[in-house]
């Protein structure tokens, strides 16, 4: 359904950040993104979902496809109307004073049907703890909270495809854990997921199908349950490769090189 | 005491002009962080398209007034689409400084069009001038400080009861986030723009009307920067407290320091005023406090 072919993006002319990355995401599944910090995973999900302009950056190979449409020069306004790509960004993209409520009503500004109104009903009720909190500024709510309205915001732009970017960043496990239940429901009702996460094990847990990004590159991809026993993933990504516990007095700094580098 | 209330009668009405000011600059601030210097132009501009509405098309006031606010509106968001549209996602002061650029351009074009001479302003509004046996608010004054209360009622409803209005508030939080949930940030930019130099058109007329018109009106527009500093640069409140303040500050100083021989002192007290205020509070009286979580 969404496919990157060749993907190549330099932020500010000068710094290559993608080197020529092909990618499937079929329909209905929930595809996991992982990798090391600055590997590309954002700069993916920003060229994906017509952000990049913002940023500075510009795809300089390769192309962009929902089905047979290119989303290539398009911005995020079209592509969230023409082909219901929303992208949810890193670090809880809420507007903090804001009520929680017209949170909702901005993420729906690009609408003008009449259903607006049921469609926020229905984000208290996927997230009752926000029904709560209509009237609160969103900056004085807490993280998880926060995330969840960014979720909802997410949706009342109708998404038939979300991008996640790092959901999970700096909140609890339990909270953590209930996030990743809501995007699996998500994806359950309908919703094509593409997940970008640091905590790789929960992501592919709940994922259908993940790759490993690396400088710009993709250098495994599979079933999430065959990287998940992938012998280099476990030890790089989810940080249980080796077999006898090590002492760390004779840890080296690199124990095996990667061997797809 | 008559002559007190008469003094701060005045500051208060001048005060909801110079307000409407300030908000023009604010909404702008807010929303892309640049300070527009420009706005004198912007004044004497919008004043004079106006002028061609009323005086040149002898159409009703109430015909002309909106026509030709709207024409400064349309005259604002092409002004951003060519100057300021460009430099979306960049720093701030480059918008900032393309304002001083505009400014210079905007004054020569109004000479070379309306030349260098005054205009006579004379709105036949109907009279409404307060007066008692000691007291006189001559009309044009109660005029100036009432439709400036009801552009800012305008606005005020404007930003924070309809979708268009949630959705420059949201942009002014953060362009990126805003792009990501599907608002046009470039949209939202013009429609600010345009709504800010409605806004400084509106006051214009007012300030005009006092007077005559002639591209140096421009000059009262600076009242702005006291006004907008005072109150925070980024609350619109503020921006109407600020103004306020500044004509109070502006009349009590004209009636009570000037007789003393200090010629002109008034056009300095508000800047003075404007120190004290930022050693107090550098951020203005009403600036945001940074929401903390903890």
């Amino acid at each position: 359904m969404l496919s990157i072919e060749n993907l190549r993006v330099v932020y500010h002319d000068v710094i290559s950040i993608l080197n020529g990355i092909s990618l499937k995401a079929a329909g209905g599944e929930i595809s996991v993104i992982i990798g090391a910090n600055g590997a590309g995973k954002t700069t993916l999900l920003r060229a994906i979902s017509g952000m990049l302009e913002m940023f500075d950056g510009d795809i300089i190979e390769g192309d962009i496809k929902v089905g047979d449409f290119s989303l290539k020069g398009l911005d995020s306004t079209d592509i969230i109307k023409k082909f219901g790509l929303t992208y949810v960004m890193e670090d809880r993209p809420v507007f903090w004073y804001l009520t929680i409520e017209e949170n909702l009503a901005a993420a729906a500004y690009s609408r003008w049907d009449k259903t607006v109104k049921a469609d926020m009903e229905k984000v208290f009720d996927y997230f009752p703890v926000l029904d709560k909190l209509r009237q609160q500024k969103a900056g004085y709510t807490s993280g998880g909270e926060q995330q969840m309205l960014a979720i909802g915001m997410s949706l009342m732009t109708q998404p038939k495809i979300l991008l996640f970017d790092e959901p999970s960043l700096g909140l609890a496990p339990l909270i953590t854990e209930e996030l990743f239940r809501i995007i699996e429901r998500l994806n359950r009702e309908g919703l094509t997921v593409v997940l970008v996460e640091q905590n790789a094990h929960a992501a592919l847990q709940i994922g259908h199908r993940g790759c490993v990004l690396e400088t710009g590159r993709v250098v495994l991809e599979g079933p999430a349950a065959a990287l998940l026993e992938n012998e280099d993933v476990r030890e790089f990504y989810l940080g249980a490769g080796a077999k006898e516990r090590k002492s760390y007095q004779d840890a080296k700094r690199y124990k095996r090189r990667k061997r797809w580098l | 005491m008559t002559d007190l209330i008469q003094t701060v009668g005045a500051g208060l009405l001048i005060g909801c002009v110079y307000g409407l000011l300030g908000l023009g600059i604010v909404i702008i601030f807010r929303a892309s962080e640049a300070f527009n210097f420009a706005i004198g132009e912007f004044l004497v501009v919008g004043s004079f398209l106006f002028y061609l509405f009323f005086f040149d098309l002898h159409l009703p006031f109430l015909l002309a007034l909106p026509l030709g606010l709207l024409a400064a509106g349309a005259l604002g968001a092409l002004i951003e689409r060519l100057s300021i549209k460009p430099l979306l996602g960049r720093s701030p002061l480059s918008m900032t400084i393309i304002t001083l650029g505009l400014a210079s351009v905007l004054r020569s074009s109004v000479q070379l069009i309306f030349g260098a001479h005054s205009y006579s302003f004379f709105l036949d509004l109907p009279d409404i001038s307060l007066e008692s046996e000691n007291l006189l608010f001559p009309s044009e004054r109660v005029w100036a400080g009432l439709l400036s209360v009801v552009a800012f009622g305008f606005i005020l409803f404007f930003l924070f009861r309809t979708r268009w209005g949630v959705a420059i508030r949201a942009t002014s939080e953060n362009q990126a986030k805003a792009m990501a949930f599907g608002i046009d940030a470039r949209f939202i930019l013009l429609l600010v723009w345009a709504l800010s130099s409605m806004c400084i058109a509106m006051a214009g007329v007012m300030i005009s009307n006092f007077g005559a018109l002639s591209y140096l009106t421009g000059i009262a527009g600076l009242r702005a920067i006291p006004v907008v500093l005072i109150g925070g640069m980024d609350s619109i409140g503020g921006a109407l407290i600020g103004g306020l303040i500044v004509g109070l500050c502006e009349a009590l100083v004209g009636s009570y320091i000037e007789p003393w021989g200090l010629v002109g002192f008034k056009d300095v007290a508000p800047y003075l005023l404007l120190l004290i205020v930022l050693f107090i509070r550098p951020y203005g009286l009403f600036g945001t406090v940074k929401i903390e979580r903890v």
